[in-house]
């Protein structure tokens, strides 16, 4: 390979092995100074074991890393830190409970005789916010602010420790088209003094808009690296895949039925202050239309589902499924009412992973007759029914109905519980982030399968985070702000940029989204 | 009055203590659940020290000179040993919890059931009776702080605060409040604190900044430790006459209540400890305690059971945790082990 | 073929878990040794004989029958110990079996102690105040044994609601009413009459309930062990885990509890109400522990010490040893109870034989609680071992947390992997 000087980090031939999977098999990498170097690929695609590489957390079996042409070892984030290396992470790596100021001196600490010089950090976190233009309260608790103001403070940490090579881990993921605006340009301003930007992410818009060269890795590989002048989003996304996808989801124009949920009003107390999360909202899903609740992380929507399905309790309104009132009713009731639930979490609602497969397809319908016998299971009918789903839904597994939960990939536990919910046959499927952290395969499966489920009919309340999906997937969009719907969309006739200003709350229909 | 102060004050800074041994513990991310274990630990080794040096010519020379400079620096060293003991009996925790991951509860209550075994087998050995006690005299000859101490007739008036403070008290009390006022700074307000808690509230985010989460957390649950084995010690020499019995009632338990009622903040602690050391305190010397001065011993006189007085605290604890579990709010990362790279 | 090939991985999996409790067995036995031995040698008193007489009296204190004239320990059966064992081993199946129901559940019932007293209290009182003139004594056993069930599980109760509807640490709780329960029983102890008054110096312990006419059929034990307190209640505590093991495994019950220990938060979405099963499942828990309590003391030969408000009793404690050591699984509870009763007869041979005494059991037992607690840990790490081989699971687990970026495989191949991240953090 090439050792020119004019690379600030280079990654060479890196190879990453874990038990039964190899991560990383011999990915280059090489970052020029004051360029925006996007690296894409699939969930899955290794993108996060490299980067762990690159900050020591894991050491390859193969491979050397060079910063400006010299060979460089890396055991510990420290080590990162002093070549001048920062990361924002996906997951924001920030102690909620702490302070603003407080997270970004975390593990820097000005100190004198032990004690830690506040005012001094002050001072200069002050200097860079003004600098850079990202405002932020330093006094605030991490908990209290938004996720835009938390990744100002993640990108703050790195300008504190003077990097000169900045990682962005999917940084866009939580914010809205305007505020991605906003962290391009803060990008393109970092590049242009003379920091070197490596932008992760897989999303091909954002790559052709601010990058100037993109490395695409596919199951581990290395598939090349090129000029994004010089590339178009089908051949990237190509590259990306390894075939030709769909990036559209096609299905016939939708033929909504009677309402089948009515929510009314209705409001749920938030977990984290003393308000409500969700503050009167009111909306119907009718059969055969997919309805997608569209919004930024926190803005109610985890809220409002856990009051439909009943994870939470209510504090005001109504909820209707199929005309009976079930606003009071008990979990198992709402579900038999017409509900079906694929849960945002799913290994902390979906799945109890340390059961098998078999025992979490009848975790709600264990105790139908089918399945017992005087409160006695029946073994072998449970383990029929198991089969046939796994076949229908073909779920792969290593040990078919027996298999620990836990022992399953992501997207086959996504697709068990889809399995589960679709087959247990409710006129309502909640969906919320169905596809999440879902390689495309994955992903176009799952959304064949609603669009499947609405054609038959049903009612589809989606939540969805991925503006793509939203724009794509869904009749209706509802959008969120602050526990209250401020807008009704038609996907057809609505574009990126409203869909943000309604996201942002910028923007809000007069009448609350009322049917 | 005088008395009731001085047996609270006996009762709530050994628990106080206890209760910053838990909070360091697990503001680094430990749950530590073998504080009652540790302390009948440290409270065996202290007393067995001081047993033993008793023996030593220096001490006995001292206590017949009536030296008692040299014997409140015995006190002091019982403590440092307690101390360090109990460190070292809490390596098993942390080894168990921290390199090995595993269940917290289950290793603290495997400490605490180790604790009482071992030290019952040894001062069955030692004493061949089931209580360790000081080879001559007792607590208050050699330790505590009188009157006469500082050459001061007994029927000198001192005033109620020299009284309260000086009379009939322990060096132990004030060297542990003096510990936990310099703790509870260190753990705001330096950068080993600010690390420290930041492992308890997000460990990967703290690896992330390059502090190293296992010597953090072996930090915090070592502190932990020599806290409770000190406290241990304390709770021994002050209110069971330095003697050693394997049994600490419960004490350890009622300090991790202390510690949730204080919402895992020092001052709160603080206040929470005097309010249980009360309650203990009336628990256990409720027939002696004249409230007013005019010589009625009013709580005896109530005619409630005396059994009544010792389940007291256990049902304040159980209702006030009650209470106050809503608003608690435990660090967040505590009982989790951390594995190095999981994110 | 699949069929054959699932037995016997299972069957792997069962004979992992025994070796690992063989394991922490042996493990504890030898810390037990060289504390004997250290004690041994450090004392001039003692020395090397007394350290080997100990030693042996610890592996094999069962099969000890004295010394002889010379001072010799003597060797071989000894019905009175095995009896004796299988007698106390009663008790030991019944918090055993309290302790794994509740970790089943997800629940850590450190409270068997307090839930074992409120059983043998109402027990004690049930069988010693009902008159035998008026009811037959073989109603009155089980109207005791119901009884003191039915006490434990209201005690058992308590922590479960406190855990369920207010979120409270249940072994804090359970600790707080261990304590009050020690004080109740004390306290309702010294006012009622059945304090033991007929035999002298006695007043400090209740009538056995034979004052009554209340016994547990001995059931033929007697004659195999002869001289041995061994009664029925052994073959009711073997009974009862059955019962338990069919609870836990075949039903929609045991479906249920098992559920919500393993995730509350899956199982109520699934709309199975896991406050209910928290409770319920701390209410059967705790009658077991308390059956414990109940079928001790309606042997009709035990005293009861009923000022017992500084101490809790030891059996439910050794519960936990016996559960943990179990791997929570009910048949095998009634062997590890049979052998933690054996390590309390070795201890009481060696107080009775040597200058040691019974403490060392504890210790013993103490060091097996220890090792259990990362003996899941052990057996994951086994298992992680194992898969490095197999080409099936090359997507392995995600064990890890909700994790949504492309880390899902990765981080959870870490998390069956733990010698990557130990090594990693030495290297740090």
């Amino acid at each position: 390979m090439e050792n020119t000087p004019e690379y600030v980090i280079e990654m060479l031939h890196i190879t990453k092995e874990f038990p039964g999977i190899r991560a990383n098999d011999d990915i280059t990498l090489q970052l020029r100074k004051g360029e925006i170097h996007a690296l894409l690929g699939e969930n899955g695609a290794g993108k996060s074991t490299l980067m762990s590489v690159l900050f020591g957390m894991y050491q390859p079996e193969e491979g050397e890393i060079r910063k400006n042409g010299e060979p460089v070892k890396i055991n510990d984030p420290n080590d990162a830190t002093a070549l001048g290396i920062g990361m924002v992470h996906q997951h924001f790596k920030l102690v909620d409970v702490f302070t603003v100021l407080d997270n970004i001196i975390l593990g820097a600490e000005t100190t004198k005789f032990g004690f830690i010089q506040r005012k001094e950090a002050r001072k200069k976190v002050e200097e860079l916010s003004e600098r850079y233009g990202l405002k932020v309260d330093l006094d605030a608790k991490v908990e209290d602010i938004s996720v835009g103001m938390q990744q100002r403070v993640e990108i703050l940490k790195m300008l504190y420790r003077d990097n000169e090579i900045l990682i962005f881990d999917e940084p866009t993921a939580v914010l809205t088209p305007q505020e991605i605006d906003e962290l391009m340009n803060t990008m393109r301003e970092f590049a242009k003094e003379g920091k070197s930007i490596l932008f992760i992410s897989h999303k091909l818009n954002e790559i052709m808009a601010v990058a100037d060269r993109c490395t695409v890795l596919r199951k581990g590989k290395c598939i090349g690296t090129v000029n994004t002048a010089d590339t178009n989003k089908q051949e990237l996304s190509n590259m990306m895949v390894g075939r030709p996808v769909q990036l559209e989801v096609t299905k016939t124009p939708a033929k909504p039925g009677e309402a089948i949920l009515t929510v009314e009003n209705l409001s749920v107390p938030s977990k984290l202050h003393k308000g409500d999360a969700v503050k009167g909202v009111s909306f119907e899903v009718r059969a055969g239309e997919i309805v997608c609740i569209a919004g930024i992380d926190g803005n109610g929507q985890t809220e409002l589902i856990y009051g439909i399905t009943g994870l939470e309790k209510t504090s005001g309104g109504s909820i209707t499924l199929c005309g009976k009132n079930i606003t009071k009713s008990s979990i198992h009731n709402k579900s038999a009412a017409g509900m079906s639930h694929i849960p945002e979490d799913r290994h902390k609602h979906g799945l109890i992973l340390d059961f098998t497969l078999e025992q979490n397809m009848v975790l709600q319908r264990f105790k139908e007759k089918r399945f017992q016998n005087h409160g006695f299971i029946r073994r072998d009918a449970v383990r029929e029914y198991a089969e046939g789903l796994i076949e229908q839904f073909d779920v792969r597994s290593g040990q078919g109905p027996v298999t620990t939960a836990r022992s399953m990939s992501g997207g086959n536990q996504q697709k068990a519980i889809i399995a589960r919910e679709v087959d247990r046959n409710k006129p309502l499927l909640v969906a919320v982030q169905p596809t999440r952290g879902l390689d495309v395969g994955a992903i176009e499966y799952i959304h064949s399968q609603i669009v499947a489920q609405r054609d038959e009919g049903k009612a589809v309340l989606l939540v969805s985070l991925e503006l793509d999906e939203v724009m794509s997937l869904s009749d209706r969009i509802l959008v969120m702000y602050e526990g209250e719907i401020v807008g009704q969309l038609d996907p057809q006739k609505t574009n990126l940029q409203e869909l943000g200003l309604y996201m942002s709350g910028a923007k809000r229909d007069s009448e609350e989204g009322k049917q | 009055m005088i008395f009731l102060i001085q047996q609270t004050l006996l009762y709530a800074v050994p628990l106080m203590i206890v209760a910053l041994a838990g909070c360091f513990s697990e503001r680094s991310g430990i749950i530590n659940l073998a504080l009652e274990g540790i302390m009948i630990f440290g409270a065996f080794v202290g007393v067995l020290f001081v047993r033993e040096m008793q023996g030593n010519e220096v001490y006995t020379a001292a206590k017949a000179a009536g030296d008692w400079v040299t014997l409140q620096g015995l006190e002091l060293l019982a403590m440092l040993v307690a101390a360090i003991m109990g460190a070292v009996f809490s390596l098993l925790l942390s080894f168990a919890s921290i390199n090995l991951r595993a269940d917290q509860t289950i290793g603290g209550t495997a400490l605490n059931l180790l604790a009482p075994a071992l030290v019952l087998f040894f001062i069955r050995i030692i004493a061949n009776q089931n209580t360790l006690q000081m080879a001559t005299g007792g607590a208050g000859s050699w330790f505590m702080l009188k009157k006469s101490t500082f050459g001061v007739d007994k029927a000198t008036e001192w005033g109620f605060l020299k009284e309260v403070l000086l009379n009939k008290a322990y060096l132990a009390t004030y060297v542990c409040i003096l510990l936990f006022i310099i703790l509870s700074i260190i753990l705001y307000k330096t950068k080993f604190g600010l690390r420290l808690r930041s492992c308890g509230e997000n460990p990967q985010a703290a690896d992330s900044l390059g502090i190293n989460v296992y010597r953090m957390r072996y930090a915090g649950t070592t502190i932990s430790g020599a806290l409770a084995g000190m406290g241990g010690f304390v709770y021994a020499l002050t209110t069971a006459n330095c003697s050693s019995n394997g049994d600490v009632a419960g004490f350890g338990f009622l300090a991790l209540a202390v510690m949730i009622f204080g919402n895992w903040k020092p001052l709160n602690i603080a206040m929470a400890s005097l309010l249980f050391g009360l309650f203990k305190c009336i628990a256990a010397a409720y027939t002696s305690i004249d409230i007013n001065g005019d010589g009625i011993y009013a709580l005896a006189e109530l005619g409630i059971s005396s059994h009544l007085y010792r389940m007291l605290p256990y049902i304040i604890t159980l209702l006030v945790l009650a209470f106050t579990s809503k608003s608690s709010r435990a660090p967040k990362a505590e009982g989790i082990p951390y594995e190095k790279g999981q994110r | 073929m699949k069929e054959n090939r699932l037995r016997t991985l299972y069957e792997k999996e069962g004979t992992k878990k025994v070796l690992a409790s063989l394991l922490s067995i042996i493990i504890g036995l030898f810390v037990g040794s060289i504390i004997v031995a250290i004690v041994g040698f450090s004392k001039a008193d003692m020395g090397g004989k007394s350290v080997w007489d100990g030693i042996r009296l610890i592996f094999a204190g069962l099969f000890s029958t004295g010394r002889d004239a010379s001072g010799v320990l003597t060797w071989g059966f000894n019905p009175t110990s095995f009896g004796n064992m299988l007698f106390r081993a009663t008790p030991l199946v019944m918090t055993g079996l309290s302790v794994a129901v509740a970790f089943k559940t997800g629940l850590f019932n450190i409270g068997a102690p307090g839930q074992y007293l409120m059983g043998t209290m109402v027990t004690l009182m049930l069988a010693l105040g009902i008159p035998s003139e008026v009811v037959h004594p073989v109603l009155i056993w089980f109207i005791a044994f119901i009884g003191g069930m039915l006490a434990g599980a209201i005690w058992g109760a308590i922590p479960g609601l406190v855990k369920a509807y207010l979120n409270i640490n249940e072994v804090l709780a359970c600790i707080m009413t261990n304590w009050i329960a020690a004080n109740v029983v004390t306290w309702l102890f010294d006012i009622s009459n059945f304090k033991n008054v007929t035999e002298n110096t006695k007043a400090s312990e209740i009538y056995k309930t034979t004052f009554n006419g209340v016994a547990t059929s001995k059931m033929g034990l007697d004659q195999l062990f002869p001289g041995s307190q061994v009664n029925g209640g052994i073959i009711v505590a073997i009974i009862l885990a059955i019962i338990v093991f069919i609870i836990m495994n075949k039903t929609t019950l045991g479906y249920q509890l098992k559920a919500c220990g393993s995730n509350r938060h899956c199982a109520r979405y699934a709309g199975i109400k896991d406050k209910r099963n928290i409770v319920l499942s701390m209410a059967i828990s705790g009658a077991l522990a308390a059956a414990g309590g109940s079928l001790y003391y309606l042997s009709g030969n035990t005293e009861f010490y009923w000022s017992t408000y500084q101490s809790l009793p030891a059996e439910g404690f050794n519960g936990i040893a016996v559960a943990l050591l179990a791997t929570n699984n009910p048949i095998a509870v009634i062997f590890t109870a049979i052998f933690m009763s054996m390590l309390d007869i070795a201890g009481l041979q060696l107080t009775n034989l040597t200058a040691y005494n019974e403490y060392i059991t504890d210790v013993i037992i103490a060091a097996i609680v220890y090792l259990s607690a990362f003996s899941l840990v052990i057996r994951m790490w086994l298992d992680g071992r194992k898969k490095r081989g197999g080409t099936e699971n090359a997507k392995p687990a995600d064990a890890a947390k909700t994790d949504d970026d492309d880390a899902d495989a990765e981080a959870s191949v870490e998390a069956s992997e733990p010698e990557i991240a130990t090594e990693g953090g030495e290297q740090a």
